[in-house]
């Protein structure tokens, strides 16, 4: 069903999860054992992402989520979005990791973290599993990175087309028919 | 995973690793030989389930796709009817739809029979739920749950999305708390 319409596999399973172990053990590394970060998943895409990442972050840590939607007729020219869940905790002197599945163009993590830095957490950084820099129009700064990936549309491991194949355990690209079906559809 | 090395909190751990991705692999299974050709909505009920859903999800063999509710009770204990409050709810239409809400636990059972009635009035065309834990001495009504991990005593459970005040949610076991770091001072968990 899924390997007919996967054109190529950009990152497999084994890459991603040896990747993911090791971005938990830098951030790990990187906060203190007591900071207690606030991990932020934007749904949907980051949640499969998030979920293997706290399983090797070897300190207390807590995750919240967030879940936005653009308005109609796409994003602003700031990259607006409407917050359909925001987190449930205060975010005021905590150290807070943003956790995305791609930057992209970067338009709506520019606008999460404008948003975030209002409320003043102590520190507030980005892991990313995937960077397209080619598509960036904002400049973020990515702290924790997967993987460079090139400017080819990629389905898995929370991305999805249509809905479809997010949650399976690669990183691939599809072929050009399922695109042009699911987008004639 | 032999060297667990157990937070201070930790009195035990009910089920390790390898044990839970047996659980969720048949699981899996058991969800893919029901549904076959069909294509199903997975429901995930935040915060509590999003490390459950993942794994299942991965090992899934039937056509599928993922939806996220997020739900909290009403004031510190659930009320007799059990109403929660819908803090987000779906972006799908489910009508006509295959739908399996995953939760990570189920304990008196008023949460889900409120979710099971909420999307039943929504006609989807089937509708079942999938649980990882389950805690029947603490039933309160008679609630229906099709796919199973484990049925668990009345401690309190955290770890695979399971949390104390948000505090502990995601150890990659499922382990019991010592009584005096929920209750220090009574021994009543509620």
């Amino acid at each position: 069903m899924l390997a007919n319409d996967v054109k190529r596999i950009l990152i497999s399973e084994e890459e991603l999860q040896e990747r993911v172990a090791e971005l938990g053990a830098q951030i790990s590394e990187f906060y203190h054992p007591d900071s207690r970060p606030l991990l932020v998943c934007v749904l949907k895409g980051a949640y499969m992402f998030l979920s293997d990442l706290t399983k090797h972050i070897t300190i207390p840590h807590e995750v919240d989520f967030m879940a936005t939607s653009t308005y109609d007729g796409g994003l602003d020219a700031q990259g607006a979005v409407r917050l359909m869940l925001d987190l449930k905790a205060n975010i005021a002197d905590r150290h807070v990791l943003l956790v995305e599945d791609i930057v992209d163009r970067g338009a709506t993590i520019d606008y999460l973290l404008r948003m975030l830095k209002q409320r003043q957490p102590k520190s507030l950084h980005v892991c990313s599993l995937l960077d397209k820099p080619e598509r960036r129009v904002h400049q973020i700064e990515i702290t924790f990175l997967g993987f460079t990936i090139p400017d080819e549309f990629v389905i898995g491991y929370g991305l999805d087309i249509d809905e479809m194949y997010r949650n399976i355990p690669f990183i691939g690209i599809p072929k050009q028919e399922l695109i042009d079906r699911l987008i004639s559809e | 995973m032999s060297n667990i090395i157990l937070p201070n909190s930790i009195e035990e751990v009910l089920a390790t690793d390898a044990v839970i991705e047996e659980n969720v692999a048949r699981i899996a299974r058991e969800i893919s030989r029901d549904y076959q050709d069909e294509r199903i909505l997975l429901i995930g009920i935040l915060k509590g389930s999003f490390i459950f859903l993942a794994d299942l999800a991965r090992r899934l063999n039937v056509a599928h796709a993922v939806d996220f509710m997020a739900v909290s009770s009403y004031g510190a204990s659930a009320t007799a009817s059990g109403e929660v409050r819908i803090i987000m709810d779906l972006r799908t239409f489910i009508r006509d739809k295959h739908v399996i809400i995953v939760e990570d636990i189920v304990d008196t059972g008023h949460t889900l029979v409120y979710l099971q009635r909420l999307l039943e009035a929504r006609r989807p065309a089937s509708l079942r739920s999938c649980v990882l834990l389950s805690k029947p001495s603490r039933r309160q009504v008679d609630v229906s749950i099709d796919y199973l991990g484990f049925e668990i005593p009345d401690r309190w459970i955290v770890g695979y999305g399971l949390d104390f005040a948000d505090r502990f949610r995601t150890l990659p076991y499922i382990a019991a708390l010592k009584p005096h770091v929920y209750a220090p001072e009574s021994h009543d968990a509620s």
